[in-house]
């Protein structure tokens, strides 16, 4: 049996791949915007897993630093040391910093941490080149996508700081690059004041400033045979302080901040869909009027309908699929030039190949419906 | 020879209802033998397109009695459900422009058809290729119909008409779009395939000079159908 559409696609293989790649490009785009929020997932859980702690102590009544400002004393960490079921503790403090840029200033998340303290949240597998934090002062890690190398120099605040270490894969919560340094630093960043605010202060009475000693988050490791849930219910009884468990940070992380964002994502992506599908139909319907001639012909001659109605259907297959591969290869060409990280998994892929087919036996339905009422007698010139 | 091809009997086609009524066919009757090529004249607008489209079962008549071969196709209303069917059976259909569909070679506009009755790819590209050596177009069996001229074009669809070993072919103004010396070689072989192939063929036409070639004439006058004889009923060999 003469099989309609490979005759038809191959005397217009041209035209049709060309349809195909431009339909390829919108499956593409919906390919790169899922990837965006599977990005902004994965980069949301980074500095969350590579710190690795149990428990995030933050200030009261807030959600911590990832979503709101959160100020604690850093000598909690040695309070809840002494607490029963608490392994290790430590004081962490995040800003946000420009660096200097070859053209414009770079923005970053600086983690403060202990540099001689026993959480370290520079994940060793990131480290490319250099090495991890060793002094209190006047050193820092960057992220390669700064474009900083290591033994390269850059001010922050008053002070010139040498980077030791690069890192790989490195972002905030808000897809900005991390950069590590010791918690004095740190702190003397975010809370130290200019010499001529000092004098003011001074005269005013302030002797000291008291901040110096703050901290954004307390983190903590449990000791094993120790519930996590009853040591962070303790710790919020005596100490008046929240208390989020890992799971109910990467909660407050995924829902809180990355809710609106997704549902934004995801409003966008439906849209792409949708605007694909009634594109598919579009070119569908209009490669089927161009044949309205050969297809009324071919009625008159005796042709049944369903081996019409097989043509158009096959054709808005092969343009589904071929779309498809055209957007998986469109997409992964330009993932890597996206400033974000675009995180392409094979299921979305597949979960996209479903939608397009679904789209493509319903965008069918425009031809099929113009084969059925096509007239036979349209053939026959009068 | 002489066995029925078409038998139309008081064929009425009536357009519109009330005030717009309209009477296109009123009570045709004729019938035209196998064998015998048909010619079907009437000025324009007069119904030879609606008398064609109702033999061929594109069109329903609203009264009236239609046989082709032995088979009656309608009394009144269709006697079968698949009009389709009998059209794919029984007629092979040629128009003014060859309508060849432009995606398909030569050789897979003939074989089309009978593929679709059930024919084996093989058996079917056997009998298109003996059509297209009879009609003496095989060298041209890979081409697409873009690749041809109009005169070579016609004869693919006259092969492709045939493909289906119809009973009958009604073919409209197939010499139309052609100039004489072509148009007289087309209604030669049409009269060659109607005696040799033993089909009965209607061909609207409007050139009179074409008359000569065929057995009958059947003119559509008044809405009435006055049948002629032809002065010259040569049998081309």
């Amino acid at each position: 049996m003469i099989n309609l559409a490979q005759k038809d696609i191959t005397h217009t293989l041209g035209k049709f791949l060309v349809t195909a790649m431009g339909v390829g490009m919108l499956l593409g785009i919906v390919l790169i915007m899922i990837g965006v929020y599977r990005g902004m997932m994965v980069d949301a859980e980074i500095l969350l897993n590579d710190i690795n702690a149990d428990l995030w102590i933050v200030q009261e009544d807030t959600l911590g630093p990832f979503a709101e400002a959160s100020r604690v004393h850093e000598d909690l960490k040695d309070t809840l040391r002494a607490f029963e079921g608490i392994d290790k503790s430590e004081a962490l403090t995040f800003q946000n910093l420009q660096l200097p840029g070859e053209t414009k200033p770079i923005r970053v998340t600086a983690v403060g941490f202990d540099v001689f303290g026993k959480i370290n949240p520079i994940n060793p597998e990131r480290l490319t080149a250099g090495k991890p934090l060793t002094k209190e002062h006047y050193q820092i890690v960057v992220s390669e996508e700064t474009g900083y190398k290591v033994d390269d120099t850059l001010k922050l605040g008053r002070d010139i700081y040498r980077v030791v270490g690069v890192t790989r894969d490195t972002v905030s919560s808000g897809g900005d690059l991390l950069v590590y340094l010791s918690l004095k630093d740190a702190q003397n960043l975010q809370f130290l004041y200019s010499n001529a605010r000092i004098r003011s202060d001074r005269a005013r009475g302030i002797l000291e400033n008291k901040e110096m000693k703050m901290a954004n988050a307390i983190v903590a490791t449990v000791k094993p045979g120790y519930v996590i849930d009853n040591v962070a219910n303790k710790i919020k009884k005596w100490k008046h302080e929240s208390v989020y468990t890992r799971t109910e940070q990467k909660a407050i992380l995924t829902k809180n901040l990355i809710e609106r964002s997704s549902k934004q994502i995801g409003l966008f992506t439906a849209i792409l869909v949708v605007v694909s599908t009634i594109i598919i139909a579009l070119i569908i319907y209009t490669m089927t009027l161009e044949k309205m001639k050969e297809i009324s012909i071919m009625k008159l001659i005796g042709i049944p309908n369903s081996m019409i109605i097989k043509m158009i259907v096959q054709e808005t297959l092969i343009l589904g699929v071929l779309a498809f591969i055209f957007g998986n290869i469109f997409s992964h060409l330009i993932s890597d030039n996206f400033p974000k990280r675009i995180v392409l998994e094979i299921p979305d892929a597949w979960m996209l190949f479903g939608v397009v087919i679904v789209a493509s036996i319903l965008s069918s339905f425009v031809g099929v419906a113009k084969v059925i009422h096509a007239d036979p007698a349209a053939a026959i010139g009068g | 020879m002489d066995t029925q091809g078409i038998r139309v009997e008081n064929l009425v086609k009536k357009f519109g209802q009330g005030e717009s009524l309209v009477n296109v066919i009123d009570g045709a009757s004729f019938v035209v033998n196998k064998g015998e090529l048909v010619a079907l004249i009437a000025p324009s607008g007069a119904g030879k397109t609606t008398l064609l489209m109702m033999i061929g079962c594109v069109l329903e008549p609203t009264s009236g009695k239609i046989w082709l071969g032995e088979e009656a196709v309608y009394n009144d209303r269709w006697l079968g459900s698949d009009t389709r069917r009998i059209r794919r059976e029984k007629i092979g259909f040629i128009f003014q422009s060859h309508y060849l569909i432009p995606f398909m070679n030569v050789i897979d506009n003939v074989t089309l058809l009978p593929q679709t009755n059930g024919l084996t790819k093989d058996k079917a590209h056997a009998k298109a290729m003996e059509l297209l050596e009879y009609l003496e177009i095989a060298e041209k069996a890979k081409s697409m119909p873009s690749q041809l001229s109009g005169g070579q074009n016609q004869r693919v669809a006259i092969a492709r008409a045939l493909a289906n070993e119809p009973e009958i072919i009604l073919a409209d103004e197939p010499t139309a779009a052609l100039d004489v010396e072509r148009s007289v070689s087309v209604v030669k072989m049409l009269k060659k395939i109607a005696q040799e192939q033993n089909v009965a063929i209607i061909m609207v036409t409007h050139d009179e000079r074409m008359l000569v070639y065929c057995d009958k004439i059947l003119k559509i006058e008044n809405k009435k159908i006055i049948i002629s004889e032809t002065q010259n009923n040569e049998h081309i060999v």
